[in-house]
């Protein structure tokens, strides 16, 4: 089936103007107060290329650094577990799940999960997983996918989680209030918590040195999770292994602020050890992360540490929202993601992107958002994906600028451009007629004005 | 490894940016004053506060954590007073080391008091790091405020999973 292109599902948003707006103005009030939290610490940019710096030399290293993380996690006692791919890593949680004949997992949020399609895979076997951040579960009591990596449901009016709730928790008719939703949510959560005997997150960060993993929450979802069930499962990505707590602290230090204006995220857990009587299983994820490692146009990608500052952000992102792009992840690392995962089935995506850069001079980690797009753009042709009409056009204008003769009679020619009926020129095939006016053409070339005015003096 | 040398932030007065910023995340932090009675502090800071678990030395409270026998029994804790090690000016984080037999204590507790020492706050992430250590338990959080969400229409608030407020007293 052919996927729905970037500008089609954009206009499907932009047809819920007053929510479009919305979305536009909430995003860029995220991004303000990044920037009000950047500019409160006057290391910043010092601190992004570090960040930087790290995260590129413990990509490059990164045989060592995992066989250090591994070791150092299973001297804690933890267990580790080694994933090339999504099938192996869901088989690995659901045979962790079989050991201790858990019927129910209690998940914290966790985009490799997503990556994975580890939730369907668990409900084909009959595994009740409950997804514990609010707007998470907001989203699978509705059965959509997140829109936004760190805001999954701020695509959601709270009117819409309103009704949810009234038919799935059993609220009251008509309430909206994100208070009382929220704290019906922890009511009803919380008994899940109690009642799991495994919870599983994600990880934003795994320490080589001493072999925890650290997770950041807000909401304490995790932490309610995994103190509550003796057994925990860490689904990570390969690339989220760096050196030291020495590094980490740098990463700290960006990664809220970046994400979402605060400080510092509510909880920074760093499990080191399972708890008493319990068991910590890592499953590490390749699933063509070490691929990425050999595309030297592409690499830095595995910077990303997931904070969703290229989306808030991007004007694309914030005027389309994040079901316009076909890849789970969205805005300007989805775009790249995508293309790294599959370039013909997500090229599409390519197209959701003005070059304004934006993304790169926010990215925590100064991953080369803008500059990879262009470069994937380059490649398109060689894919066999580059606009015919484009395609077309460029070789009549490689013709033209080539050879003078036909340059000049084109030159001469263009002043009939303005008496051609509006019809003929804002036609189909004329896309950047949408929303613009062509410019009216001079009478008189300049070439030959320099020539009549100016030589002739 | 890069190196990480960085003249990193610092504050003239660490203790007032603590407090401010601990505020600003929806926190609170209190200087416990010269001859102040803890307990007589923590109880006019939640004067309604049903059954309260600690285990920190001095510190009156209903059930001691340590006794429980299941992280399950901690349900319906309202006031959690915790000892923490030490604060962070730059995000009014606190690293808690867990010291309780359950750590559950630290996020199912309806409202969370952590003790500092004073003169146990530092700069900025860089140096709390340098101060991190884990005991047996082998877990630890930095905690910067209570437990918040703006899932729903980018709304604030407080009180999503974990503890509805924190405070942090300094002592």
């Amino acid at each position: 089936m052919k996927k729905e292109t970037h500008i089609h599902a954009a206009e499907r948003f932009l047809s819920n103007k007053k929510n479009a707006e919305w979305h536009d103005e909430t995003l860029w009030q995220t991004r303000t107060k990044r920037d009000r939290q950047a500019a409160l610490i006057p290391e910043w940019e010092q601190l992004r290329e570090l960040a930087s710096k790290i995260k590129m030399h413990t990509i490059t290293h990164l045989d060592r650094y995992l066989e250090q993380f591994a070791t150092a996690a299973e001297k804690n006692g933890a267990t580790v577990h080694w994933a090339k791919d999504a099938a192996e890593h869901n088989a690995i949680v659901l045979q962790i799940l079989q050991q201790h004949e858990a019927s129910k997992l209690v998940k914290s949020k966790s985009m490799l999960t997503e990556e994975c399609n580890l939730n369907p895979f668990l409900f084909e076997k009959g595994i009740d997983v409950v997804e514990s951040d609010l707007g998470e579960r907001i989203l699978q009591l509705m059965d959509i996918p997140p829109s936004h990596i760190v805001m999954p449901a701020i695509h959601i009016q709270r009117e819409d989680v309103g009704k949810l709730f009234e038919e799935k928790l059993q609220t009251e008719k008509g309430n909206a209030d994100p208070t009382y939703l929220t704290r019906a949510m922890r009511q009803c959560l919380r008994e899940k918590f109690l009642a799991s005997t495994v919870a599983m997150t994600g990880a934003n960060f795994g320490i080589a040195e001493t072999g925890d993993v650290v997770v950041c929450t807000n909401e304490a979802n995790a932490d309610m999770g995994t103190s509550s069930a003796k057994v925990h499962i860490v689904s990570m990505g390969i690339e989220k292994v760096i050196p030291s707590h020495d590094a980490l602290s740098v990463f700290v230090r960006l990664l809220a602020r970046s994400a979402t204006g605060q400080p510092s995220t509510s909880y920074t857990s760093h499990y080191q050890k399972p708890q008493k009587g319990g068991e910590l299983h890592i499953i590490l994820v390749d699933n063509g992360r070490s691929d990425n490692l050999a595309d030297k146009d592409h690499i830095q990608t595995l910077k990303c540490i997931r904070c969703g500052a290229c989306m808030n952000t991007c004007p694309v992102y914030r005027r389309s929202g994040g079901y316009s792009y076909s890849y789970f992840i969205p805005g300007p690392i989805g775009i790249n993601l995508g293309m790294l995962k599959d370039p013909k089935n997500y090229y599409t995506n390519l197209s959701a992107c003005t070059l304004c850069f934006s993304c790169n001079s926010v990215c925590p980690v100064q991953v080369d958002l803008g500059n990879q797009i262009y470069k994937w753009r380059q490649g398109l042709n060689a894919i066999g994906k580059a606009n015919r009409t484009k395609k077309v056009m460029s070789d009549g204008m490689r013709m033209m600028f080539q050879q003078s003769g036909v340059y000049h009679a084109a030159v001469k020619a263009a002043p009939l451009m303005n008496l051609m009926p509006r019809a003929l020129i804002y036609c189909k095939a004329n896309k950047w007629g949408i929303g613009r006016e062509v410019p009216q053409f001079a009478k008189q070339s300049f070439t030959s004005w320099w020539k009549k005015e100016v030589q002739k003096r | 490894m890069p190196l990480i040398a960085l003249d990193a932030i610092h504050y003239s007065d660490k203790v007032e940016q603590f407090v401010e910023v601990s505020k600003s995340v929806g926190g609170n932090a209190v200087v416990l004053r010269e001859g102040e009675d803890i307990n007589v502090l923590i109880r006019s800071l939640y004067p309604d506060a049903g059954k309260s678990a600690s285990n920190v030395p001095g510190i009156d409270a209903v059930i001691n954590p340590d006794d429980v026998r299941t992280s399950q029994e901690l349900n319906g804790i309202s006031l959690g007073i915790v000892q923490g090690v030490f604060g962070v000016a730059e995000n009014g984080c606190v690293w808690v080391v867990q010291n309780v037999k359950e750590r559950s204590l630290y996020f199912i507790s309806e409202y969370l008091v952590i003790l500092i020492d004073k003169d146990q706050l530092v700069d900025n992430m860089h140096e709390a790091y340098k101060k991190v250590q884990f005991n047996d338990y082998g877990f630890g959080c930095f905690i910067s405020g209570p437990s918040k969400t703006a899932d729903i229409e980018q709304a604030l608030v407080v009180g999503a999973h974990g503890a509805k407020g924190v405070t942090v007293i300094l002592r």
